[in-house]
């Protein structure tokens, strides 16, 4: 049997920074990853932050990655950061950005898989030099324990002996189950992410959101865009795409169940979002049906090979980097001449195949996915045997309100399991006791432990003061008691004591609310906001032809196993699994019983029915690949 | 300790014949001038096969063609796939139409030129030719044992032997599995069902590690590569080329289509009547069972 220090499961941000860590610190590590390309099954908002803690150490992703800020695949500094108060068309905005900036070194927005990809680059160069580095295409399917030896068995490879396990398998983490660390996630423990990658020129962007070269916005919803469940929408510009997502409390979702897809599309439709994602599409009529199928099918082509070209000319002449290299390399004299061409190309589909421009947007890739919500998920001991768990699948992750944070942290827990185990590998001993604990302390010792467990005062302090516009009398009695408190320097101290007195969890149970995610926001909107009215009505792309474009690969054998047909939670999947796996069969048509079956396996891995279903990672290279994430 | 294992990979330059690259002369053969040619999807095949021995035995690599002076695109083609460790190109006019007994004269000389060499690789057959016949002769002159469609194949260095799996047909039956082994030097040729089989994460590891290697060499594949002439490789030129191929193309045709034994018949969903004639018909069939 083949032998490494370290076999590290899964190979998403945090599990490609442990074999980075691994690897510098001398150890011989190997990331086992499902997906291939490896980190193509990971989905993020996202913003990757960079923290600035001023008493407590954090591992950065420019600590971890020294050349990040010169090379990584980075899409935009985030320099501006908002909230939206949203009733239907009016909208107030909160301008966040200090509280953003609070502990902040800088914050990127990020396309997950890019970012993994170049992340995997880093490692792998790193992982060699000691003999380690990545597999994908293969899916860990135990872990066990024989005669003191660690084997990580494989569906693919043969198994291999290693001394430490690092879980970094995600959110809905099997390496959990198989250690016996952790039950699944409640969900009470969890939020639904669903997200849509959209395109629009990078000329565009800047000028719409008022952004220098390279600078970046992010956009939080609340209110009126949920349909009364508990969460919030995002948009967030990279430099020619947007992601746009909303994130809810699996709870709120199971207590009435939507499609996750249908509150997408009412959140890219209000009007505030749908200016913000606008964008000039072609729209291609029908053919005459009597015209001979040569003929149509002459057409055809001909349209698909002129739209091509137009919309490769559009976002050369939008972008400044695609513009300059398109006349360096003499492609064009001059943007001139790129203008004219664009026009050209664009007249002759309007003349010729009678194409018209309309208001629309380009959804490039939709996805979901199961975020821990860190002060219900967090693992108080992250670590079994010697398997040391890091980032989602520690169900590790600051996010409250407006703060969210999940890559940074996971990049953190990796460098600290990386720690850990090197001292486990001088002092030949990878127990529980002496590895585990270890681990465990390091962990505590992180500022985002902290974070996660604790209300920050400071944080605190800037999110009210950025609030001061908003009428105390929308809140609710324990809600105004607490921002009189916090704007009042004469009292500040004993709130401070409040907080530092009071737990997360205590105190969200008060602060996450019905109220405080949809009422209040409506609320303040209706009071204070602005009206925003749109002249046009965005039409987002069906469910169906969002999931043809997502790239599974058929898997011949089921790998989802419904465990109560019958139960309440599976019946809400009908709804809420993000690409319709589920459906209601009347089994029994006088008695009215019901049961929920498998219909199909368009499975993105989301997650989401995994707490009552026997649900595994499909084999190996097979399921989802993101291009975004 | 193991000794190098020494691989000679016969590849050959072939029309690109992948949708929308060919292009055909009015007359229906091929417009070779219009028509790009890359490394032949079977040499491809065989070259892959090659990798496994560099990635389990690290074996040296020597890929060779005979051809044109532009051949040497497939050589680089090749060492992107199996990281080769050298690249001969057999190219003078002498060896110009050449059949493939012809072709198998050169490469022989040309392997006999690498030095110590245990099992040469060739393809299943070439897109072009289809005869497969090029392998086989290679084996024969060079004296080597021969091993057509390998699917698997796996050596003991140590002992000088190649364990084989072949795809065979017995007696009209398909797809047999035969389990074969003969001692080094060997040729085998490269069955297109077959599927290189990594098992273990070192084996992956180094896959991964040599195969960035190979696209770095390959930027730079001038420097691995050779050509011969016929007076270098040593050659007799009236058994190569023209002069050396008993065999003549005195015609091709092309294979007539069969006649369609079903008819077709489009049904435009949007029209009613259409819609139900279809329906009617359907009724028929079921009802006629
Ligand atoms: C909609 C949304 C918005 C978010 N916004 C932000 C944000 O703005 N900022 C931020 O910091 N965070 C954000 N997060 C959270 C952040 O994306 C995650 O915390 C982070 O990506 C988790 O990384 P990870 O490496 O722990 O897990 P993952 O990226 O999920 O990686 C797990 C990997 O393990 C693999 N795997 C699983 N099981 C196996 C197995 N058995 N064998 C082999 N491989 C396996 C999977 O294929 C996967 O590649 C957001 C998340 C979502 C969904
Ligand atoms: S079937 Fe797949 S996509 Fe649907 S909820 Fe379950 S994990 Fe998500």
């Amino acid at each position: 049997m083949e032998k490494y220090d370290v076999a590290i499961i899964g190979g998403g941000s945090a599990g490609l920074a442990a074999l980075m860590e691994l690897s510098k610190l001398g150890l011989q590590a190997v990331v086992l990853e499902g997906a291939k390309p490896v980190g193509s099954k990971s989905v993020t908002g996202g913003i990757l932050y960079s923290k600035n803690y001023r008493n407590a150490k954090v591992y950065n992703v420019e600590e971890v990655y020294k050349n990040f800020l010169d090379d990584a695949p980075v899409e935009r500094r985030i320099t501006g950061y908002y909230l939206n108060a949203v009733s239907e068309n009016k909208v107030y905005t909160v301008d966040l950005t200090d509280a953003h900036n609070y502990q902040t070194n800088f914050a990127y927005s990020v396309l997950m898989v890019r970012m993994n990809k170049w992340f995997a680059a880093q490692a792998e160069e790193e992982a060699q030099k000691n003999g380690g580095g990545i597999v994908s295409g293969v899916h860990v399917s135990d872990i066990v324990w024989e005669n003191s030896k660690t084997i990580v068995q494989t569906d693919e490879l043969e198994p291999i002996q290693v001394n430490a396990v690092v879980a970094a398998d995600g959110v809905n983490s099997e390496a959990a189950l198989m250690t016996g660390a952790r039950k699944k996630f409640d969900v009470e423990a969890l939020y639904q992410g669903v997200k849509s990658v959209i395109r629009l020129p990078e000329d565009i962007i800047d000028e719409r959101y008022g952004l220098k070269e390279g600078e970046g916005v992010a956009h939080l919803f609340a209110g009126d865009i949920s349909r009364g469940h508990n969460g919030g929408g995002f948009i967030y510009t990279n430099k020619e795409t947007l992601s746009v997502g909303l994130v809810y409390h699996l709870d709120s979702l199971i207590k009435s169940p939507i499609e996750p897809y249908t509150l997408l599309d009412s959140f890219l439709t209000i009007p505030q979002v749908s200016n913000y994602i606008k964008d000039e599409v072609p729209f291609v009529k029908e053919f005459d049906r009597d015209l001979p199928k040569e003929e149509q099918l002459r057409m055809k082509f001909g349209i698909s090979k002129l739209l091509k070209s137009w919309e490769e000319l559009r976002y050369t002449y939008y972008s400044k980097t695609a513009r300059r290299k398109a006349i360096e390399s003499r492609l064009y004299k001059s943007e001139e001449e790129l203008r004219h061409r664009l026009d050209e190309t664009r007249k002759e589909l309007e003349e010729k195949f009678r194409v018209s421009f309309v208001t629309n947007y380009v959804e490039l890739e939709y996805s979901a996915k199961l975020v821990p919500d860190g002060k219900r998920a967090l693992m108080d001991k992250p670590y079994k045997n010697n398997v040391l768990f890091v980032g989602d699948a520690a169900g590790r992750g600051v996010f409250v309100g407006t703060r969210i944070e999940g890559i940074n942290i996971g990049i953190d827990d990796a460098a600290r399991a990386a720690r850990a185990i090197a001292r486990a590998k001088e002092h030949n001993d990878y127990s529980e006791e002496y590895m585990g604990r270890y681990y465990g302390e390091l962990i505590n010792e992180s500022p985002y432990t902290d974070d996660i467990r604790k209300i920050d005062f400071e944080y605190l302090k800037i999110f009210v003061n950025a609030c001061k516009e908003i009428p105390t009398e929308s809140l609710n009695l324990f809600l105004r008691l607490g921002f009189m408190l916090l704007q009042k320097a004469t009292v500040q101290d004993f709130a401070r004591a409040i907080t530092k007195m009071l737990d997360q969890r205590t105190l969200l149970a008060l602060i996450e609310t019905n109220e405080a995610y949809v009422k209040i926001p409506m609320e303040v909107a209706e009071k204070i906001g602005r009206t925003v009215n749109p002249d046009y009505k965005i039409k987002p792309p069906s469910i169906d032809e969002r999931i043809a474009k997502i790239r599974i690969n058929d898997d011949p054998e089921p790998h989802i196993k419904i465990l109560d047909p019958n139960s309440r939670f599976i019946k809400s999947m009908v709804q809420l699994c993000p690409t319709k796996c589920y459906i209601m069969e009347i089994l029994d048509k006088e008695r009215f019983k019901s049961e929920v079956v498998l219909q199909h396996e368009g499975c993105i891995e989301c997650g989401t029915c995994s707490k009552e279903t026997d649900w595994k990672h499909p084999k190996g290279e097979k399921g989802v690949t993101y291009e975004y994430g | 300790m193991q000794s190098t294992i020494n691989v000679a990979v016969m590849v050959k330059l072939e029309p690109d014949l992948s949708e929308g690259n060919v292009s055909y002369n009015p007359d229906g053969t091929l417009n070779r001038s219009q028509t790009r040619s890359i490394l032949g999807p079977h040499s491809a095949i065989a070259t892959r096969a090659s990798f496994y021995s560099k990635v389990l035995y690290d074996a040296n690599i020597k890929v060779c063609t005979m051809g044109p002076p532009m051949a040497d695109i497939a050589l680089r083609q090749a060492l992107e796939i199996c990281n080769a460790d050298e690249l001969h190109l057999y190219s003078d006019r002498a060896f110009a139409g050449a059949d493939t007994l012809a072709t198998a004269e050169t490469i022989k000389a040309g392997i006999r030129k690498m030095g110590s060499i245990d099992l040469v690789i060739g393809g299943h057959r070439a897109v072009d030719g289809e005869t497969g016949q090029t392998g086989p002769q290679v084996a024969w002159k060079l004296g080597f044992n021969f091993l057509g469609n390998v699917i698997d194949y796996s050596i003991d260095s140590a002992n000088r032997i190649i364990h084989a799996e072949r795809l065979i047909e017995i007696q009209g039956l398909y797809n047999i599995l035969e389990e074969v082994e003969c001692p080094l030097p060997a040729l085998i040729t490269i069955d297109p069902s077959y599927r290189e089989r990594y098992n273990t994460v070192s084996q992956r590891l180094k896959y991964i590690k040599l195969q960035k290697e190979a696209m770095k060499k390959a930027e730079n594949y001038k420097q691995y590569l050779k050509v011969w002439s016929a007076k270098e490789l040593g050659v007799d030129t009236r058994s190569v080329g023209l002069p050396g191929s008993p065999t003549i193309v005195y015609k091709v045709e092309k294979v007539p289509r069969a006649k369609a034994s079903r008819q077709t018949r489009i049904i435009d969903v949007s029209k009613d009547s259409e819609l139900k004639e279809l329906g009617m018909r359907l009724l028929e069939i079921l009802n006629s069972k």
